[in-house]
């Protein structure tokens, strides 16, 4: 605890150094996303896209509120992918940061286990987990930026087996909170259109080797593999040691960005012709400027998901900016969420939901069907709730 | 149809098993030698795939030569490891397995601050496939076989026949005879951890253009390599031999016929029923 | 390297002499006093939680020390906290026990599943025990996964009912750190007073000298399974403590992970001092805390620090003192 006073003073000394003596208002902000294990790919996408947020702001001199001018500060913690050690951290965000904001929490897990926290301390959460409980009538606070599984699925599906004409799926799915959920999605959307799991292997994360997984199901009929599900890295996996059993038919991954990992694992050759969710469709100018701005920064490829929560905080920006208040969250959430076609990266965004979760806090933009040809995912079908086109 | 995945199986299964019997061997090595229980044995399997990846794909040296450049650097690094870190736990099992868990977590998390989280794509280094009738073999995988034979081979010939080999199956068998006979066990103990730790390099490295390589590779072969050495015997090598292909068939076998799931099941209860009945493992011997 | 050959080390390798009983209750009853004051220096829901993560951890070093005793490394610590963890969840939305007898039956079955693994598993030594309770950690996990329709999979349970005891629910953290207090301070009096009984004192016997323990009648591999099944009974327990106290369970709650931290807490706070558990979840649960903001090099400082103290304190933070007052004395410490 000694220690910990001492941390936080010194932080306090340097931080009253850096900003100096113009009296310039702060206003901080959570990051609670997992920074380390096999995680640490969508954590960085989203501590990222908070920090370019933040920067647009800082570039500009504060955010303007009620007159005063707030600078932003980001602090950053990481939860390991452990629902407990994101609790604390949690614990730590709301009653020691006095954080209002928080980019996260990442995973479902983490998201389901905080709900009750982050919603009784009126604290605004953005959050990536696709399970129904992290954002519904219960969870007042709760962002989700990105499109969970359920509803690309089903217009993907559709399209899948009206352009390739495949009813009989095999699908390979992890054996975790997200393959468990993403599977009953799948297997509804796919029913919906008339197709359906002629094959289903479920594995543990840690497996690396799919031969025989793939060699059942190349025995039975199937006419299509959906990578639905699995992390990037694991579906890239599948398309090499899949394509190196020799198998040429179609492979579908419906959901989440993992383009460029299935690149890079498999490798250019092996992933060509790869049908791919595609979130971004960089023929649009600002989207394309945010894709190069990310690789110029970090010197990497921006993940999928990074531009939505880039496009939520600054939504939540102009929604503090509207409600002339960075304190009071339940006006913040009112001016934030009455926001519409609001001019974007990604061009105009809504907010849907209300329908499916009670809850219209989802950030809607479209999404598109892309297929990978020679080293990158072409846009094929651009898609909305109801159908792709 | 059901012969087809027979055949197929099988040379999966000793494809996995030659990888399992290269991180094994080195495992089992270093406890019968210096009677520690090394956790941190999947990093090294990491670092060696790194390096070989690092090597192989950007500095476009040849393959073979790059896991040579793998063996020799990890090697090293394990000696001086040895020097540093594991010495003062000699004959305290307990806290030596316990400071190799420190030491996994150094290693890993190293890696990931070092090289990120994002796996890296190393390009193949063979190609093409191997068609017999029905049977479609991948070469990436028979080239795995036949490389980790040829390093088996090698390491029997350096355990067999040269001195320190000699040396070193002295101290495993017994310290104070090998001390009667000239042989100091303290210098032996840092080649031994080199040469294993170079096994699992080398298994590293020729399994990144299979499997990927990130900093999370080394677990489950590490879980792997603890299961061999239990079916196996600890601290016997022809054990682990044996163990590592029996152990990479079976898995393969039961994923094709019975499914990943039960699959995994099943060897975990296979462990336990060998240490139930015959805890020293198959080649292992028993101890008093 | 072994201090347990070294005369004056620390500890229960003889019984404590009345006086030194009575110096252990003073010490007990002086920290117990000082936690219990907490609450009132600071009412930060932060710190609190921290706090009850380090009474609740220190239960699982506690126990996992009770192991150690007999010589003894569990590397499935972890999962029988989530055995008990579960248990007591399910018990409480299913079939509606209350959460306090479900922490008891949590440790009971926790013990009841250890009781035949130690009986067929402890006539294995050393490096095969840990060898097995690591794979039965491991199954353990992959069943919490795989039986979804009782453990609702990888998604884990949501809105476990919190602890009640006359009608009062402990859901808030100040009642939930007195809760957890005096859990701690049970299962501390409780594992001094197994240790410090006849049965206890053969545990180090076992430990020192298992041939020697033997010969003198001492039936070790019975000694080892009590301790195996009494060790894992209250990990139980502490599982179903966090697991009523976070509201959550899943899985990834308790890894092989976990198993690690609570022997980092255990080697780190002193294996044979009966503080040492204490004192070890003191220093090892805030650790993280402390170096949240470094990111990744949190990891790499928590991996350094277990080997350091291996290597320059191998009997833990509790042996500072014994080594200074062996220091002063001019004896080698």
């Amino acid at each position: 605890m000694m220690l910990k006073a001492l941390l936080t003073s010194a932080t306090v000394a340097v931080t009253l150094i850096a900003t100096g003596a113009q009296a310039q208002e702060e206003l901080k902000i959570g990051v609670l996303v997992t920074l380390s294990g096999a995680g640490a790919t969508w954590g960085n996408a989203m501590k990222g896209a908070a920090e370019m947020a933040a920067e647009d702001i800082n570039k500009e001199g504060g955010l303007e509120v009620a007159g005063k001018k707030y600078k932003i500060r980001l602090i950053s913690y990481d939860d390991q992918f452990k629902s407990s050690e994101a609790i604390t951290a949690m614990n730590r965000l709301i009653s020691e940061d006095k954080v209002k904001i928080i980019m996260g929490p990442m995973g479902s897990a983490p998201a389901v286990a905080l709900a009750p926290i982050t919603s009784q301390a009126k604290v605004i959460t953005m959050t990536m987990a696709f399970t129904p409980k992290a954002m519904n009538a219960e969870t007042p606070y709760a962002f989700r930026p990105v499109l969970p599984t359920g509803i690309f699925a089903k217009p993907q599906a559709d399209w899948v087996v009206k352009k390739l004409g495949v009813t009989k799926i095999a699908g390979l799915f992890p054996n975790d909170e997200t393959g468990q959920a993403i599977f009953k999605d799948n297997e509804v959307a796919y029913e919906a259109v008339g197709a359906k799991f002629v094959a289903k292997e479920v594995f543990e994360r840690e497996r690396t080797d799919f031969t025989p997984l793939l060699i059942r199901i190349m025995a039975t009929d199937a006419e299509a593999i959906e990578l639905d599900g699995n992390s990037p890295q694991t579906a890239g996996l599948i398309v090499r040691q899949a394509r190196e059993l020799g198998w040429t038919k179609p492979i579908i991954r419906t959901g989440g960005d993992a383009t460029a990992d299935i690149l890079s694992v498999a490798g250019k050759e092996f992933a060509e012709g790869v049908y791919v969710h595609q979130p971004l469709n960089l023929e649009i100018p600002e989207t394309k400027a945010l894709v190069d701005r990310w690789k110029a920064t970090y010197k990497t490829e921006i993940n999928g998901f990074t531009p939505f929560f880039y496009v939520n905080m600054h939504m939540l920006f102009e929604g503090m900016k509207q409600a002339g208040t960075v304190e009071d969250t339940d006006k913040i959430m009112e001016a934030t969420l009455a926001l519409k076609d609001f001019p974007s990266v990604l061009g105009p965004v809504n907010w849907t939901g209300q329908e499916l979760w009670g809850r219209n806090q989802q950030l809607i933009a479209p999404f598109y069907v892309g297929q990978i040809r020679n080293g990158q995912s072409e846009t094929i079908a651009t898609c909305d709730i109801v159908t792709c086109k | 149809m059901t012969g087809t995945l027979i055949a197929q199986s099988l040379v999966n299964g000793v494809v996995l098993g030659m990888t399992y019997v290269l991180v094994a061997i080195g495992f089992t090595l270093i406890f019968g030698i210096m009677r520690m229980v090394n956790f941190a044995h999947g990093e090294f399997y990491m670092l060696g795939a790194f390096v070989t990846f690092f090597a192989f794909a950007h500095y476009q040296i040849p393959f073979i030569v790059s896991l040579g450049i793998a063996a020799v650097l990890i090697g090293a690094l394990g000696m001086l490891i040895e020097r540093v870190i594991f010495r003062p736990f000699r004959g305290n099992e307990l806290n030596g397995m316990i400071a190799a868990l420190g030491l996994a977590i150094i290693i890993q998390n190293v890696a990931l601050i070092a090289w990120g989280a994002d796996p890296r794509p190393v390009p193949s280094v063979v190609t093409g496939i191997l068609k017999l009738g029905p049977l479609i073999f991948p070469w990436s995988r028979l080239y795995v076989i036949a490389a980790a034979a040829v390093i088996v081979a090698l390491f029997y010939i350096v355990i067999t026949y040269t001195s320190l080999g000699r040396a070193m199956r002295a101290v495993a068998q017994d310290t104070e005879i090998a001390l009667v006979q000239g042989i100091r066990a303290e210098r032996i103990y840092p080649f031994a951890f080199g040469l294993s730790v170079a096994l699992a390099a080398l298994a590293g490295g020729l399994m990144g253009p299979v499997f990927g390589v990130s900093p999370a590779v080394g677990l489950a072969p590490m879980l792997k390599a603890f299961i061999v050495v239990i079916i196996g015997g600890l601290g016997s090598v022809s054990g682990a031999l044996l163990g590592g292909l029996l152990l990479g068939i079976v898995e393969s076998f039961a994923s094709t016929f019975l499914g990943a799931t039960v699959s995994d099941f099943l060897l975990l209860g296979l462990v336990m029923a060998i240490l139930i009945f015959r805890p020293w493992g198959l080649m292992g011997v028993k101890e008093a | 390297m072994s201090q347990t050959q070294t005369p004056d080390m620390p500890a229960a390798s003889h019984a404590p002499a009345p006086t030194e009983q009575r110096a252990i209750w003073l010490r007990f009853a002086v920290v117990a006093c000082l936690v219990a004051t907490f609450p009132f220096i600071t009412s930060s829901q932060y710190y609190l939680h921290v706090a009850i993560l380090v009474l609740i951890n220190s239960t699982f070093a506690m126990s996992l020390s009770v192991i150690a005793r007999t010589g003894q490394l569990s590397l499935c610590h972890a999962g029988f906290a989530s055995v008990g963890g579960y248990i007591s969840a399910l018990g409480a939305m299913h079939l509606g026990i209350p959460p306090v007898f479900g922490v008891v039956i949590g440790g009971v079955v926790a013990g009841l599943v250890a009781l035949p693994l130690g009986w067929i598993i402890l006539k294995l030594r050393g490096v095969y025990f840990v060898l097995v309770t690591f794979t039965f950690g491991q199954m353990l996990t992959l069943l919490a996964i795989d039986a979804q329709s009782i453990t609702e999979g990888a998604n884990g349970i949501v809105g476990v009912p919190p602890i009640r005891l006359f009608g009062y629910a402990f859901t808030d953290r100040i009642s939930y750190f007195y809760l957890a207090g005096a859990f701690a301070a049970l299962v501390f009096l409780f594992s001094w007073r197994l240790l410090n009984a006849p049965a206890g004192r053969n545990f180090t016997c076992v430990e020192e000298n298992l041939q020697l323990a033997e010969s003198t009648g001492i039936d070790t591999r019975k000694t080892q399974v009590v301790a195996f099944v009494v060790g894992s009974a209250i990990a139980g327990m502490g599982g179903a403590m966090m697991t009523h106290y976070i509201r959550y369970i899943s899985p990834d709650s308790f890894t092989f992970w976990t198993s690690v931290a609570f022997i980092t807490m255990m080697v780190v706070g002193g294996r044979w001092a009966l503080a040492g558990p204490f004192i070890g979840a003191l220093i090892i649960t805030p650790l993280p805390e402390i170096l949240r903001a470094t990111g990744g090099l949190q990891h790499i400082i928590y991996g350094a620090i277990l080997i350091l103290v291996l290597q320059f304190l191998p009997d833990g933070v509790a042996s500072i003192g014994q080594r200074l007052r062996a220091f002063r004395k001019g004896g080698r410490p």
